[in-house]
C-alpha cells in the first residue's frame, strides 16, 4: 500500500512540476525573429538600437500579459490619436506568423477582436461580416453586416431607393436635395475634415520653376470651384488643414485669385508660352472631390485663360496613387481625409520627413518646423509652428489647397444608429435595420485588402474598423479618443513613455488576446527587416506617416 | 414586224420603263422606301447640324457661362431655359440647359455631331479600304495567302468588337484619333470577309474568264473587273457600319477612352451627366437622343440600300 501511495505521490509531483513548467515551454514557442526582438519570460520586447534611425518609436515592450509600454524617441502629443488609427489594428501574432505576414491568406483573411468577423469576401461583389458573439464590448445590433460597392453615385442612390442597400456613402453632389426631399431616406452630412489640392512636383518641368507654380496658384479660382461644383457644407481651403483640425491657422492669408498676376509670373518665368502641361487624376469620387472630371475641366479652362494649355489624363486609381507617391506626376489632383484629428495627420503626412515624393524635393526648413511641432506639447507653440509651415507651403507654392469637401451618407429612414463620422469610419455595429437581420452599406469601391497596416484607401480602412480593434479608438461618429483594447493608458511627464493596460479579449479564431500580440502587430510594420514585414504591397505607408521611419530600412 | 423584232421592241420599252441600269433601278426603289427616306432625312439633319454648327450653336461649346451676364448662382447642370416657355427674360436662354461645367448643352450637342460623323465616316472608310483590299487579295490568291489572311480575320472576329476596341485604345492611348483607329481595326474583318465572298463568286464569272483569256494580269482583273462589281454589298455594309461606328465611338468616349475633355462628343457628354440622372436628366437625355437619331438614320438608310441593291429583294 505504501508503495502505491509513494508511486501516487511521485506521479503527482511530476504532474505538478510539468504543470509549473508549462508556461516556460509555452514561452519557448515565441522565437526572436530579429536581433531587435527579445523574449523574456514569454513576454516580447522590440527595441531599436538607438533613435538614430529617425523614427518616433524606440521600443515596444510587453511588460505583462496585459500591459504594453511604448518608449518614444521624442515626445508625441498626438500619440493616443495615432494608436487609435485603424492601420494599427491588432491581429494574433500566430496568425501573422502562419500567413508569413502577407499574401492573400492575410489580407483577405483578417482575424481581429472587433464586433464583426469576416465571413466571406466575394471578390467583385461584397464583403460579408458576421457578428462576433464573444466581443468584449456591446454586441453588434445586426447579426450580419455587408459591404457592397459601386463607383457610380447614381447607381448607389438607385440601390438605396430600391431598398437593396441600407446605407450609401458619398451621396452625389447633385443628389443632396433628392435625398433630403425623400421621406423614405435620411441624409446625414459629414463634416468636411478633408482637403482637395492641386499638387505639383518641383522636380518635373515646368513645375520646377517657382514662377509657374505660383502662377497656377494665382490662376485657380477656388471660390468658383467650391460654389459651382461642391455640395453644401463645403468650404474653400486657404491652407492645407481644415478648420476643425488642431493646428489650423486663424486669419491665414492665402494666395489670392489673380489671373493678371498669374500671366505676369508666367511671362517672368522665362518659359515659352503657352505652356503645355498634363494634369492627372483618378476618376474616383471622394468627399474632398465629389466631381473629379468636372473640376478637372474647370481647372483646365481656368489655366487656359492665363496661358497654360492643360491636357487631362485620367488614370486608374491604384496606378495614379502609386505614380503620385513615387513623384512621377507633374500636376495632379488629389486629396486627403483626416485619419485622426491632428495637424500631424495632414502636414507631417505630406510635407514631413516620412512623406512620399509626390511634391518632389522636400523642404528641410518645413521638416524641422514639423518635427518641432510634433514634439512640442504646448498648444500655442504648436499653432505658431504650423502657421510658419503654412506660410512656407504657400510661398513655395508646393501645392494648392482648394476645398474642404462636404459629403454625406444617406440611410433608409428606418435605420437606427445612423451616423456620419467625420473620420469616415462609420460603425456598422451600432446600426439596426428593423426590416431584416442585416445592415448593408454601399461604398465607392472594393477594398484592395483587409490587412490595413498596408492599406491607405478609406474603402479598406472602413471594413478593417469593423473587424479589428486598435489599442484606443475614436468615439462613434466623433473624433474623441476612447479606450478600446487598452482599458486605460498613461504617459510619463516627459511624454516619452506610454503605458497601456489591456483588457481581456478573444480573437475571432478563439485565441486569447495579450500584450505580445500588440507588440508584434506593431513590430511587423515597424521593422523592415522583420521577416513578417510583407503586407500586400509592402509599402506600409501609414507607418511612416504616423511614426516617421521604419526600423532597419534597407540602404537602397 | 416579225415576232423577233416585236420582242426586241418590248425589251426596249421594259428597259426604258425600269430605268435602264441597276443603279437607277435601285435609286427608284430606294426613294419609294419610306423608312429609307426617313433615314435620309435624319442623316441630312445631322449632317446639316454638323456642317452649320458654328452658325447654329449660340455659344462656343467649351465656353463656361460661369460669371457671364445673365448667369447667376450655381450653374452646374442647370435645366433648360427657354423664354418662349416662360423662362424669365433676365436669364440667358439655353435650349438644352447647361452641363456640369456651366457650358451650353445645345452648343455641345450641335458640335458633337461633327465629332460623331467624322469618327463614323472615317473609321468605316478606313475599314472598307483595308478590309476590301485584304478580302480581294484573299479571295483571289493562293490557298496559303487566303488562309493566313482569313484566319487572322477570324482571330479578330473572335473578340467582342468593343472589348477589342478597348484593348487597342488601351495600347495606343486614349484619344479620339486612336479611338477612330481602333474602331476601324475591329471592323476590318467584316469587310474583308464580305469582299472575299464577292471575289469567290465573281472570279468564276464569264467576263473574268474572258479577261483572263485576253491576257489581263491579276491586278487588272482584280481591281478593274472584280472590285467594281463587289462594291455594292460593301457600300450597304458600310452604311450600316457607320451606325455601329458612331455607337462604338460614343461607348469608348463614355468610358473615357475616346474624345478627351473638353471635346464635345456625345458619349463623353452622356458619361459626364450619368450620375445626375435624378436631378438633371437633360444632361443624358439630349446627347442620348442625338446618338439615337444618328444611329437610327444610318440603320434605316442601310436597310433601304440593302433592299434596293439586292436584286432578290427589290422585285416590286
Amino acid at each position: 500500500m505504501k508503495r502505491v501511495l509513494r508511486l501516487f505521490a511521485l506521479t503527482m509531483i511530476v504532474v505538478l512540476a510539468l504543470g509549473l513548467m508549462a508556461p516556460a515551454f509555452a514561452q519557448d514557442a515565441i522565437e526572436p525573429l530579429t536581433p531587435n526582438m527579445t523574449v523574456t519570460d514569454g513576454l516580447v520586447a522590440y527595441a531599436a538600437d538607438s533613435c538614430d534611425y529617425g523614427g518616433v518609436i524606440q521600443s515596444i515592450t510587453a511588460t505583462a500579459a496585459n500591459q504594453v509600454v511604448f518608449q518614444l524617441c521624442e515626445p508625441d502629443g498626438a500619440f493616443p490619436q495615432k494608436v487609435a488609427f485603424s492601420s494599427l489594428g491588432i491581429q494574433p501574432y500566430e496568425h501573422l506568423q502562419a500567413t508569413g505576414g502577407g499574401g492573400e491568406a492575410l489580407f483577405r483573411n483578417p482575424v481581429g477582436t472587433g464586433p464583426y468577423a469576416l465571413s466571406a469576401w466575394n471578390l467583385g461583389s461584397d464583403v460579408v461580416l458576421t457578428r462576433n458573439d464573444a466581443y468584449w464590448g456591446e454586441l453588434a445590433n445586426e447579426p450580419t453586416a455587408i459591404f457592397r460597392w459601386t463607383s457610380e453615385s447614381a447607381a448607389r442612390l438607385n440601390e438605396l431607393m430600391a431598398g437593396t442597400v441600407d446605407v450609401i456613402d458619398n451621396v452625389g453632389a447633385g443628389d443632396f436635395e433628392t435625398v433630403s426631399a425623400n421621406p423614405a431616406l435620411q441624409l446625414l452630412p459629414r463634416p468636411a475634415l478633408n482637403v482637395f489640392y492641386v499638387g505639383m512636383n518641383n522636380t518635373i518641368a515646368p513645375f520646377d520653376n517657382l514662377n509657374v507654380r505660383q502662377a497656377i496658384a494665382h490662376a485657380i479660382d477656388k471660390n468658383r470651384l467650391v460654389e459651382q461644383f461642391y455640395p453644401p457644407a463645403s468650404t474653400t481651403a486657404n491652407q492645407f488643414m481644415p478648420p476643425d483640425i488642431f493646428g489650423w491657422t486663424e486669419g491665414f492669408e492665402d494666395t489670392p485669385y489673380d489671373p493678371e498676376a498669374a500671366r505676369q509670373l508666367l511671362a517672368d518665368s522665362g518659359l515659352e508660352l503657352p505652356l503645355e502641361v498634363t494634369i492627372n487624376y483618378r476618376d474616383v469620387v471622394r468627399g474632398y472631390l465629389p466631381q473629379p472630371g468636372v473640376v478637372a475641366q474647370d481647372i483646365q479652362a481656368q489655366l487656359a485663360d492665363v496661358g497654360i494649355n492643360v491636357t487631362i489624363e485620367v488614370m486608374e486609381s491604384a496606378a495614379f496613387l502609386d505614380a503620385a507617391s513615387a513623384g512621377q506626376l507633374g500636376l495632379f489632383m488629389l486629396g486627403w481625409g483626416a485619419d485622426y484629428p491632428d495637424a500631424t495627420n495632414f502636414l507631417d503626412a505630406h510635407f514631413g520627413q516620412g512623406a512620399n515624393d509626390s511634391f518632389g524635393t522636400k523642404y528641410p526648413e518645413i521638416i524641422d518646423l514639423l518635427n518641432q511641432g510634433s514634439t512640442t506639447s504646448d498648444p500655442q507653440t504648436r499653432l505658431d509652428v504650423y502657421a510658419q509651415v503654412n506660410a512656407l507651403i504657400r510661398d513655395n507654392a508646393i501645392m494648392i489647397p482648394v476645398a474642404h469637401g462636404g459629403s454625406a451618407l444617406a440611410y433608409k429612414a428606418g435605420i437606427t444608429g445612423a451616423h456620419a463620422s467625420p473620420l469616415s469610419n462609420e460603425s456598422l455595429a451600432v446600426m439596426a435595420d428593423p426590416d431584416d437581420d442585416n445592415i448593408i452599406l454601399m461604398q465607392n469601391g472594393e477594398p484592395g485588402g483587409i490587412y490595413c497596416a498596408d492599406e491607405t484607401d478609406g474603402e479598406a480602412l472602413r471594413v478593417c474598423e469593423q473587424i479589428m480593434d486598435t489599442l484606443l479608438a475614436y468615439e462613434v461618429g466623433g473624433t474623441a479618443v476612447v479606450p478600446s483594447l487598452a482599458e486605460s493608458f498613461s504617459s510619463s511627464e516627459d511624454g516619452l513613455t506610454w503605458t497601456f493596460d489591456l483588457r481581456d479579449a478573444t480573437f475571432h479564431d478563439g485565441s486569447a488576446f495579450d500584450a505580445n500580440d500588440v507588440v508584434m502587430a506593431y513590430a511587423v510594420q515597424w521593422d523592415a527587416a522583420n521577416p513578417l514585414h510583407v503586407g500586400r504591397s509592402g509599402a506600409f505607408d501609414y507607418w511612416t506617416i504616423l511614426f516617421k521611419a521604419f526600423l532597419n530600412t534597407p540602404a537602397s | 414586224m416579225t415576232s423577233q423584232t416585236a420582242k426586241i421592241e418590248l425589251d426596249k420599252q421594259t428597259e426604258v420603263r425600269l430605268g435602264g441600269s441597276l443603279w437607277r433601278q435601285a435609286f427608284r426603289h430606294f426613294i419609294r422606301n419610306r423608312s429609307a427616306i426617313a433615314g435620309m432625312i435624319l442623316i441630312g439633319f445631322v449632317v446639316f447640324m454638323a456642317g452649320a454648327a458654328p452658325l447654329i450653336a449660340p455659344y462656343d461649346p467649351n465656353l463656361s457661362m460661369i460669371g457671364l451676364p445673365g448667369h447667376e448662382g450655381r450653374l452646374a447642370g442647370q435645366a433648360p431655359c427657354i423664354h418662349a416657355l416662360g423662362c424669365p427674360p433676365e436669364m440667358a436662354q439655353h435650349l438644352m440647359g447647361l452641363d456640369l461645367n456651366g457650358r451650353d448643352m445645345f452648343s455641345r450637342v450641335v458640335f458633337g455631331s461633327r465629332v460623331s460623323l467624322v469618327v463614323g465616316f472615317a473609321s468605316v472608310f478606313l475599314s472598307i479600304i483595308v478590309g476590301s483590299l485584304l478580302g480581294l487579295v484573299s479571295g483571289y490568291s493562293s490557298f496559303w495567302t487566303d488562309n493566313v489572311i482569313m484566319r487572322s480575320m477570324d482571330v479578330l472576329l473572335a473578340f467582342p468588337s468593343l472589348i477589342l476596341a478597348i484593348a487597342i485604345v488601351t495600347v495606343l492611348g486614349p484619344g479620339l484619333q486612336n479611338a477612330l483607329i481602333a474602331i476601324a481595326i475591329v471592323n476590318i474583318p467584316v469587310y474583308a470577309r464580305l469582299a472575299r465572298a464577292q471575289v469567290l463568286s465573281l472570279r468564276e464569272m464569264d467576263y473574268v474568264l474572258a479577261a483572263q483569256s485576253l491576257g489581263d494580269g491579276n491586278n487588272r482583273i482584280l481591281f478593274m473587273h472584280i472590285m467594281p462589281n463587289a462594291l455594292t454589298p460593301l457600300i450597304v455594309q458600310g452604311t450600316l457600319g457607320i451606325a455601329g461606328a458612331v455607337l462604338e465611338a460614343a461607348a469608348l468616349s463614355f468610358i473615357g477612352l475616346g474624345a478627351q475633355p473638353p471635346t464635345p462628343e456625345w458619349g463623353a457628354i452622356l458619361s459626364e451627366g450619368r450620375n445626375y440622372i435624378f436631378t438633371s436628366p437633360h444632361l443624358v437625355f439630349f446627347p442620348g437622343i442625338a446618338i439615337m437619331i444618328t444611329v437610327l438614320g444610318f440603320n434605316l438608310v442601310g436597310d433601304g440600300l440593302r433592299d434596293s441593291l439586292d436584286p432578290r429583294l427589290n422585285k416590286t
